[in-house]
């Protein structure tokens, strides 16, 4: 009978250690990819910022209204690509890459539609929308993908 | 019978110590990394909101260290042990301004090991200040 108990412990060992050690690893590449997608979302969120920071400066003189400086789009690229170059261990392509796939609207007066989004803006908005691909060689050792894609959206609008 | 007695013993005495050599390190691992990452994350924050202050101040200024040491103070971090980094120290109007973070986090994993991570934190910002 106690023969039988170890032979027991010990199949549920075999049994239980694999699984244990999957959850383990999808648990920490979960957790790893999480916290890449929340630094490149705050990426984004900084870019879009500073470009809508800078105003179209003539607009302001002579009318007194906001509106997005004609290279704002582009602004928002670059730091883009700049505050994501901390993050480029992590990820499965170049910053400057990511940054020039991303989908990046500029909406320089207000109001505006989004057609991509559907969403209505009631300033002027700039809009960035960007695949982050990330890898993850945890989920490979998992027989899943080596690289996953995070989608992550920024909307800024200035006051 | 007795000698059964023995052997369960020694089997348990076994299982305890490799569940112990096992799971212990397993769960300080968990504990250190995700401590780790909830402190890189807390970092990253205060580095882009500092790097927004110094496009606003126009570089490295008083304001700005102060700014940096308040929030670190309120995510947890101790601000003596981080090293602050503001390139350059003077920005024009749209030029770029880089402030980097970095802290000396130790790992320690009984049983495998105790090293030092070093935690960085990188965000650009634009100078909006015509000086």
């Amino acid at each position: 009978m106690t023969h039988d108990d170890g032979g027991t412990a010990a199949l549920t060992t075999i049994v239980m250690l694999p699984l244990l050690l999957v959850v383990l690893v999808g648990v920490l590449e979960l957790g790893a990819l999480r916290a890449v997608a929340q630094r490149a979302g705050a990426a984004a969120d900084l870019a879009t910022i500073v470009a809508v920071g800078d105003q179209d400066q003539f607009e302001l003189a002579q009318s007194g209204k906001l509106r997005l400086a004609a290279d704002a789009a582009d602004v928002a690229r670059d730091y883009f690509a700049r505050n994501l170059l901390a993050t480029t261990p992590a990820l499965g392509a170049s910053a400057n890459a990511i940054a020039a796939a991303a989908d990046i609207a500029s909406f320089p007066t207000a109001p505006s539609f989004d057609p991509l989004t559907g969403a209505r803006y009631d300033r002027p908005t700039l809009r960035l929308i960007a695949s982050i691909p990330v890898r993850t060689p945890g989920f490979a050792a998992l027989l899943m993908p080596a690289v996953t894609t995070v989608t992550i959206q920024s909307v800024s609008s200035p006051r | 019978m007795s000698y059964w007695r023995s052997d369960d013993r020694g089997m348990a005495t076994l299982e305890t110590t490799l569940m112990l050599v096992i799971l212990v390190p397993l769960l300080f691992a968990i504990l250190e990394f995700g401590w780790l990452t909830q402190r890189w994350l807390a970092q990253d924050g205060v580095a882009l909101q500092a790097a927004r202050y110094a496009g606003e101040l126009g570089g490295d200024r008083p304001e700005l260290r102060s700014y940096i040491q308040e929030q670190l103070l309120l995510v947890g971090i101790e601000p003596g042990r981080v090293i602050v980094e503001v390139e350059p120290s003077n920005i024009a109007w749209r030029e770029p301004v880089r402030v980097s973070l970095r802290t000396d986090e130790l790992v320690a994993i009984p049983f495998l090991f105790t090293t030092t991570v070093a935690v960085r934190s990188t965000a650009v910002a634009r100078g909006e200040v015509n000086q």
